[in-house]
């Protein structure tokens, strides 16, 4: 078990480092001065110089992506002494380190945190836009595909259960219509109908965040903020549930496994509960793990919608702006999410069904 | 002596809604079931032996089952009569599994995949006989020792892929054992099994009904197992009981022609046909559907068929005369087992391990042997359907094994295969005419689709369809016709050789024995040489001119199937032998 996960890990740390080699070698293709965009027009020729020196831009494009890589790495190559080097160990750049192995008497290696440099818009540091970003967008992924997952699986079930009844033709209408309606017209619809047009009856608003400052400069948690982008992030994932759930169902309840748990006399719900669901769930958990990974990606549509803070806004507005080190620092974060939550989905696998157990 | 009855159905009927209205697959069914009894259900699928077991557990599905009719009373000392059918469904659950318990065909489908052995036994005894989880857990460790699994403690946690078809049986039968039943249905429980395992698996059955005076129903469509174990027999043909007495009775006197012709169409070992009996030689239906019975004694029929020694010894001089079309020299498949971080090669699974035999031109080589032998793996790597490890394939005198993938393919056409599953052999969205025509297409076989089209006419004919079968898809036809079809697609081809994998094993045994005809009389006609492999026996002894036993992967024995069976020379050879029901 460990020894596929760690197997798994290192799978993905090959992933990320695809990842990072495609985005990095794409955008230094495209246009732009990143220190142009961080002192604006007007700066004077020296200033930009020493500015595309710190960022090692004097160099050549191989010799950039090394220097990038040797920030990322948890593990990497400095310069002790010398502060002019680009190499050398800054504190404001690479917060504390902890040296490992002393390489003569200026050269170290040292273990850190990743650092994924500064915004070339905002100057900030990229994990820090990142982290903040990051809460909002956890709090909707999580609440959404738990609506989903809820709701789906137990329509789902439902129109197994009940083939070509009222229930199932209806659920099949909703699923197929949630499945063609785009999620920024549907967010658009939503807000306007439950945040605008019946505002005075559902107390909710078309825009807001998790949190509200207060007069006295504190932030008051607003769960109510998260019912419709919720919905409106649900309404896919749950279409797409209930037919999953549906079909694979269907295929379950017809099994020779099913008739002996009948012969067994065991009651109605046990058989559908335990005998058939758990077989019928692991296509379901494949579903829900896609999408939960992607909408940590961020919902930029949603987000911007209903004025929520997050990655998908982050990234998109770093997209326009060319702003390099936070659309590298967003890939990367949710390429990393991807590889840890297919790891989850795998082990989760074998809990369901020991036949594809990891020996 | 009166015996006590257990269980009285009484014009039982059951039908099914169908687009041509309801159909009734029982037809006023009646039977008694007493107390340490064991009657056989025998007949063909769509007899409605199967519904009558499940309609007296009432596990018919409904929609689009339901049961229309009769009364099915069951008797415990000291209570009066319950009439299952007016039970509620609550009230029935509490005889199913209980009361009532059923074994199923498939083993390997009829345990949830998803829970350890253990639990789905100690289920039901939570379930019927309150008791916590320690005590359930204890029993069932305990029943799984009276069905002689062995290491019972371990098989409690391990889970159904892990375990053999027979050790899942044997776990069903514990589950169905658990409540002491009064009455144990059992639906062709040993039919997806080794003939060694069903021995051992009807040998099992036998001590626990003893045991426990239990009262059996034992569904099958073989009469063979029936006469190990049944003290009466039914025979049902088409939702009707037609014959019923007991086991001795209906053996050495069978009145109806069907069970005459059921009797009559199984491989005999004492004697060697030229051509199986079928049903047909007994009985056929005339245009209302009413049944005309063909006057004629099982013993006649296969008298009538019978090869004579001088017959097959001059056969066989002028076939062993020729130079074989077929030459395996030191064959050898493996399959690497990987393990650990980097997956390296451990060890092999010699599924095929040093095979030399030669085929003669007309001749049937059978390929007899246990699941897990290497009999299908050995035929599919003379196909290079599974890539040999080593050994030469000389057809014709021409090596398999070094041609590349493109010459393979232009080889293809002379080397055909038949498998076992019909229904999973035909792609279901294709029709059957297109499906026989599309190996001529591939191979360039005649000059445009009109004369392939008549070619594929011409085939089908030739396997008994008919023209009008073209356009239709496989659903619409029966395993046996679909296995027709199956070796028309071979027949497209002209191969000159045709290996056929089990491909009657799936057939009930009247179909089977058409099946074999079929084969038989088409090798007489286009001169073809077969490799036939099947577990059985019986049925690799009336085909073959020459029989190959194998085990893990290795020759056991080969020679002619007569002497084989009559001083086999390994211990093995004698096992299966011995494991063969014999009937009476």
């Amino acid at each position: 078990m460990i020894d596929f996960i760690l197997r798994r890990f290192s799978y993905g740390l090959l992933v990320l480092l695809g990842v990072v080699i495609i985005v990095f070698f794409l955008f230094n293709v495209l246009p732009g001065d990143p220190a142009r965009m961080m002192l604006g027009q007007r700066a004077d020729v020296s200033s930009i110089e020493a500015i595309n020196k710190d960022l090692g831009r004097d160099r050549s494009l191989p010799v950039q992506f090394l220097f990038y890589l040797n920030d990322l790495s948890p593990i990497s190559f400095h310069n002790q002494s010398d502060s002019s080097d680009i190499l050398f160990f800054n504190g404001d750049k690479y917060g504390s380190g902890i040296t490992l192995l002393p390489l003569g008497s200026k050269r170290v290696f040292v273990l850190k945190k990743p650092y994924l440099r500064r915004s070339y818009q905002s100057g900030r540091k990229v994990s820090e836009l990142l982290l903040d970003a990051l809460p909002g967008t956890m709090v909707l992924a999580f609440s959404s595909m738990l609506f989903a997952s809820l709701v789906g699986l137990f329509l789902g079930i439902v129109s197994a259960l009940y083939k070509h009844s009222w229930v199932d033709r209806l659920s099949m209408v909703l699923a197929v219509l949630g499945m063609s309606v785009p999620s920024f017209f549907a967010g658009i619809i939503i807000a306007w109908v439950f945040g605008f047009l019946l505002s005075d009856y559902t107390g909710l608003h078309m825009t807001g965040g998790l949190y509200s400052s207060t007069v006295f400069g504190g932030e008051v948690l607003q769960l109510k903020n998260l019912i419709l982008p919720t919905l409106t992030l649900g309404i896919r994932p749950l279409a797409v549930i209930v037919q999953l759930t549906r079909s694979a169902m269907l295929d379950v309840l017809s099994q020779d496994y099913i008739r002996t748990a009948r012969a067994k006399g065991l009651g109605f719900r046990r058989i559908v509960l335990k005998h058939a669901l758990r077989n019928a769930l692991n296509p379901v958990v494949t579903a829900i793990s896609g999408w939960f990974a992607s909408l940590l990606a961020g919902a930029v549509f949603v987000e911007f919608i209903f004025g929520w803070k997050g990655v998908g806004k982050v990234t998109v507005d770093a997209l326009e702006k060319y702003d390099l080190p936070v659309v590298m620092g967003a890939v990367l974060v949710v390429a990393m999410i991807f590889v840890i939550i297919n790891i989850l989905v795998d082990i989760l696998y074998g809990i369901f069904d020991p036949r594809i157990r990891i020996q | 002596m009166t015996k006590q009855a257990l269980l009285e159905v009484r014009n039982l009927v059951t039908e099914f809604s169908t687009e041509e209205g309801w159909v009734r697959a029982v037809n006023a069914v009646s039977f008694t079931l007493h107390r340490g009894e064991i009657i056989g259900i025998v007949g063909e699928s769509g007899s409605g032996k199967s519904v009558t077991s499940l309609s007296t557990m009432r596990l018919i599905q409904s929609p689009p089952g339901k049961i229309s009719g009769g009364e099915i009373l069951f008797h415990e000392p000291g209570k009066s009569p319950v009439d299952l059918l007016k039970l509620s469904e609550q009230e029935m659950r509490g005889y199913r599994g209980n009361r009532i318990a059923m074994i199923f065909q498939e083993p390997m489908t009829s345990l949830n995949p998803v829970f350890s052995c253990g639990e789905q036994v100690t289920e039901a005894l939570v379930l019927h006989q309150n008791l916590d989880k320690k005590t359930a857990k204890e029993k069932t460790i305990q029943l799984f020792e009276k069905v002689k699994l062995p290491r019972p403690a371990d098989i409690f946690d391990a889970y159904p892929h892990q375990l053999s078809g027979g050790q899942k049986q044997r776990v069903m039968i514990a589950m169905a054992m658990s409540c002491n039943p009064a009455v144990l249905i059992a639906d062709e429980p040993t039919t997806a099994l080794d003939v060694t395992v069903q021995k051992t698996i009807l040998e099992l059955m036998q001590e626990l009904q003893q045991q426990n005076d239990m009262g059996i129903l034992f569904i099958t469509h073989d009469l063979g197992v029936i006469a190990e174990l049944a003290d009466r027999v039914i025979v049902m043909y088409k939702g009707h009981i037609v014959e019923q007495g007991s086991v001795l009775d209906i053996f050495k006197n069978p009145q109806h022609p069907y069970t005459k012709g059921l009797l009559a169409c199984r491989p005999p070992l004492n004697k060697r046909l030229k051509k199986m009996p079928t049903i047909a030689d007994f009985m056929r239906e005339d245009d209302q559907g009413q049944l005309i019975g063909i006057e004629k004694s099982v013993d006649d029929a296969l008298a009538e068929q019978e090869e004579s020694t001088a017959d097959r010894a001059s056969r066989h001089k002028l076939l062993y005369s020729q130079k074989p079309i077929l030459e395996v020299r030191n064959l050898n498949t493996h399959f690497p087992i990987r393990k650990g971080l980097l997956g390296r090669v451990r060890d092999y699974v010699r599924a095929v391990d040093d095979v030399t035999l030669d085929v003669y031109p007309g001749e049937t080589l059978g390929l007899v042997g246990e699941s897990g032998c290497g009999k299908t793996t050995l035929g599919r790597s003379i196909l290079r359907l599974i890539e040999p490890t080593s050994g030469q394939i000389l057809f014709k005198g021409q090596d398999l094994a070094t041609l590349n993938p493109k010459e393979m393919r232009a080889m293809r056409k002379h080397i055909q295969i038949i498998f076992q599953d019909p229904y999973s052999s035909l792609n279901p969205r294709m029709t059957i005419g297109n499906a026989i025509m599309e190996p001529m297409q591939v191979h360039g076989i005649l000059a445009n689709d009109s004369e392939r089209r008549r070619k594929v006419i011409e085939l089908l004919e030739r396997v008994s369809m008919k023209e009008m079968h073209f356009n239709r898809y496989p659903h619409e036809f029966s395993g046996g016709q679909r296995q027709r079809i199956c070796i028309a697609r071979a027949l497209a081809l002209s191969p000159e050789f045709i290996i056929c994998d089990e491909s009657v094993s799936a057939l009930d045994v009247s179909v089977q024995a058409q099946v074999l005809n079929l084969l038989n009389e088409l090798k007489r006609d286009f001169g073809f040489s077969y490799i036939f492999i099947s577990h059985d026996l019986s049925v690799v002894k009336f085909m073959s001119d020459r029989m190959v036993v194998m085990q893990k992967g290795r020759i056991e024995e080969m020679g002619d199937p007569e002497e084989i069976y009559r001083a086999p020379k390994s211990e093995y050879t004698k096992k299966l032998i011995a494991a063969i029901p014999k009937g009476i």
